[in-house]
């Protein structure tokens, strides 16, 4: 008996190995590497020196890190909550029956398989000056007086709402999928009963749908911020992280810390102190859901 | 429940930020050397007909192989294989193998690479890089090597070898130099009365003379005309402003000992100046989507970028243009450029037949700098500006001058980024309007000096 277990142990290990070895050899090692390199003056090349806490105190001191990291948040308050309310409206959207069913669930979903750099140069030539599509169709609708132009991505303010836009466009679908499907895991029987009782669409929608879909919109949300304090490519190639540095997020910052100044070590430090920030934050969300959910019961 | 989603926190938070870990990992090093021995004898060594002495390799008929990693594409690319081709056919003794890698990560990947110990034998580098590149002792010295193989560096234009020369010694072989210069629409400034029978634009060289051709441009072509197609941001405006600044005789931004910012603020405000008005007084099509397209569809006058344009221009159809210098605005003639040069990495251990061997490939590169300056570079020999297949190339004798004239940067380290993260990011906001000449140069002074603090 003991020895069919431990056959079968070593027969899932074997299936579990090449996995393993890859995720050892390029995750976990990696990362355990990552925290050797904070204490060293490490270049592209080499191990330099040893240099004890002086990457950590650098980097706690440094604006530029605390300037990009909150352009990092910016992008995070700006995109996240955008999102669920796009996401929810959509599904609902797509959930009506409808002739163009179909049709809307395909073209919510279609700028989701784009790669990032398709989407983004997309958008760049979308918000370009005197040939783009959205100055030309400001233009014809005279909002915009036709010598003028709006240089969309000059200004910090209209750069960051191109980048929510762009961002949103291109992301959404894997988010409205996840409430599509949890919409339609509703069951019927409430709606009827609902109306059954005399509630209206709004009653129905505030009373039951919302609610019904908080489990599904909390998950997102956490993955959300998670993947939105990574931001990097889309920024990268719309903005470059400018006007001034404007908009240039904290990945950004680490790029170019590692690549351009050759600097991995000092760029290690700021990946940890990303690492620490999100830790802190996904603890927070947790404790707070975790407190609600009591409350409920 | 509850306590599973914990874990499942804890992995998704590990799993997104091994993400963020592996997309900074992408150390290429794809460079197989190319050790193929190919045992093909050496029959038949016959030599090149560029007539170097130094073109044959005496190592017992074997074949010295050498891998050759460059950064070049579209017409540069095709250029640099014919190059390559053209040596192997005229050198039995010698194969170079030709690695094409991304431009965007060529850089990065020779760095890692070579600190590995997988390099090339042969790499390309810009001279503004090669001071960084020394100092990562990634590239190697070539005086021995120079010498044995009887390379004449006294056959190289001096000013863009000087460039190449750091504590003394030479670290790389030019092949060119793709300087800054000027562009002109044919038909337009004939339209304005600009072109003179010469078919040279009529214009007084000076501060004032360049703005009133400018001025002239702008009432006398159609509102749609852009008088002087430049890009708004980053390398182009730049190389403008380091041009201006030095004819105003400024010296680079660092002083010679490379340690502290030594901007000459008087004359970086001048040339900031000079420029931005440029932009403000709408000379300049404001956020130019794309200035290469607007010059390129014969709705702009004139346009300034690198040489390496002649040969976009000439490949388009119905388009007659002119090259010519930038206009000396200020004193003294300058502009700005950078050069290729081939350099001969570091490797594991020193072979001194291939180095040999890829120091001749080298010199052989430069001495046939016609086919290289199909692209519109300058090659780096005056003597292939006498050849007659140079000759005739239209366009290249008009600022092949030009070699002479590029200012370039002090053999810094930090060089390129002072560049990308200091000047380009002060000197948009001032072609923007956002900032005062004034305010730039106050700006980059302390974030140069905080650059090479670093």
């Amino acid at each position: 008996m003991k020895m069919k277990k431990i056959r079968a142990d070593i027969q899932a290990l074997l299936f579990l190995l090449p996995f393993l070895v890859v995720y050892i050899l390029f995750t976990l090692w990696p990362m355990v590497k990552g925290v050797e390199m904070t204490f060293y003056k490490w270049t592209l090349i080499k191990k330099m020196d040893f240099i004890g806490w002086d990457n950590y105190r650098q980097v706690l001191q440094d604006r530029e890190v605390w300037e990009a990291l909150w352009h990092s948040a910016i992008f995070v308050v700006l995109t996240t909550p955008t999102m669920i309310v796009l996401s929810i409206s959509l599904a609902l959207i797509a959930n009506r029956k409808s002739l163009l069913q179909k049709f809307y669930r395909s073209i919510f979903f279609i700028p989701s398989v784009l790669s990032v750099a398709v989407a983004s140069y997309l958008g760049l030539f979308v918000f370009q000056p005197y040939t783009g599509l959205v100055n030309s169709i400001l233009h014809l609708i005279q909002l915009l007086p036709g010598d003028q132009e709006i240089f969309w991505l000059t200004e910090t303010s209209l750069a960051w709402i191109v980048i929510t836009l762009i961002t949103l466009w291109w992301t959404v679908g894997f988010n409205f999928i996840l409430h599509l499907s949890a919409i339609q895991e509703i069951p019927d029987e409430i709606y009827e009963a609902a109306r059954l009782d005399g509630a209206n669409n709004n009653q129905i929608f505030w009373r039951i749908t919302l609610p019904y879909l908080t489990p599904i919109t909390k998950t997102i949300m956490m993955l959300q911020i998670i993947a939105s304090f990574k931001v990097f490519m889309q920024i990268y190639i719309i903005t470059g992280g400018g006007p001034l540095d404007q908009t240039r997020p904290i990945i950004q910052l680490i790029y170019q810390t590692g690549f351009r100044k050759n600097n991995l070590g000092y760029a290690a430090t700021m990946s940890y102190l990303l690492f620490v920030i999100l830790l802190v934050l996904s603890a927070l969300q947790y404790w707070i859901n975790n407190r609600k959910g009591a409350e409920d019961r | 429940m509850k306590k599973r989603s914990i874990g499942v926190t804890a992995m998704a938070l590990l799993l997104s930020f091994s993400m963020v870990l592996s997309a900074c990992g992408g150390n290429g090093n794809s460079g197989s050397n190319a050790n193929g021995n190919n045992s093909a004898a050496g029959a038949g060594n016959e030599e090149g007909a560029s007539g170097n002495a130094s073109d044959s390799t005496d190592n017992g008929g074997e074949k010295v192989s050498l891998s050759f990693w460059t950064l070049f594409d579209g017409g540069d690319g095709a250029n640099m294989q014919t190059l390559v081709d053209e040596f192997n056919k005229t050198h039995s003794d010698i194969q170079v193998k030709n690695t094409k890698l991304a431009w965007g990560e060529y850089y990065t990947k020779l760095i890692t690479a070579v600190g590995n110990g997988n390099g090339p034998d042969i790499g390309i580098s810009h001279t503004s890089r090669l001071p960084d590149l020394i100092n990562q002792g990634v590239v190697t010295d070539l005086d021995t090597t120079a010498t044995d193989a009887g390379v004449d560096w006294n056959t190289f234009n001096q000013n863009l070898l000087d460039a190449t020369v750091v504590d003394g010694k030479h670290y790389a072989v030019p092949i060119d130099t793709h300087p800054f210069i000027m562009y002109y629409n044919v038909k337009l400034l004939k339209d304005a009365g600009l072109l003179g029978d010469d078919g040279k634009p009529v214009m007084e060289q000076s501060a004032d003379g360049f703005l009133n051709f400018l001025k002239t441009l702008k009432e006398k072509l159609p509102n749609k005309v852009t008088p002087f197609a430049l890009s708004n941001a980053n390398d182009d405006p730049y190389r403008l402003w380091w041009a201006l600044y030095s004819q105003l005789g400024g010296n680079d931004l660092i002083s010679d000992d490379l340690t502290v910012a030594d901007i000459d603020k008087e004359k970086g405000i001048q040339a900031a100046d000079y420029i931005q008005k440029l932009f403000t007084e709408g000379y300049i099509k404001k956020n130019d989507p794309d200035f290469y397209k607007n010059f390129q569809s014969g709705t702009a006058a004139i346009m300034m970028t690198g040489v390496w344009a002649t040969g976009t221009w000439e490949s388009t159809k119905n388009f007659e243009f002119g090259a010519m210098p930038i206009p000396k605005i200020y004193d003294q003639e300058a502009t700005w450029g950078d050069s290729h040069t081939i350099i001969l990495p570091t490797t594991k251990k020193e072979d001194s037949a291939k180095r040999k061997a890829a120091i001749t490939f080298a010199n052989w590169v430069a001495d046939n700098g016609q086919i290289w300056a199909k692209a519109g570079h300058i090659p780096s020999k005056p003597s292939v500006l006498e050849k007659q297949e140079f000759k005739d190339m239209p366009y290249r004798s008009d600022y092949a001058s030009v070699a002479s004239m590029v200012k370039f940067n002090k053999p810094s380290v930090k060089t390129a980024q002072i560049r990308d993260n200091v000047s380009f990011k002060f000197l948009n906001e001032v072609w923007a309007n956002k900032m005062t000449p004034a305010e730039a140069m106050d700006k980059m002074q302390e974030n140069v000096q905080k650059t090479l603090d670093e």
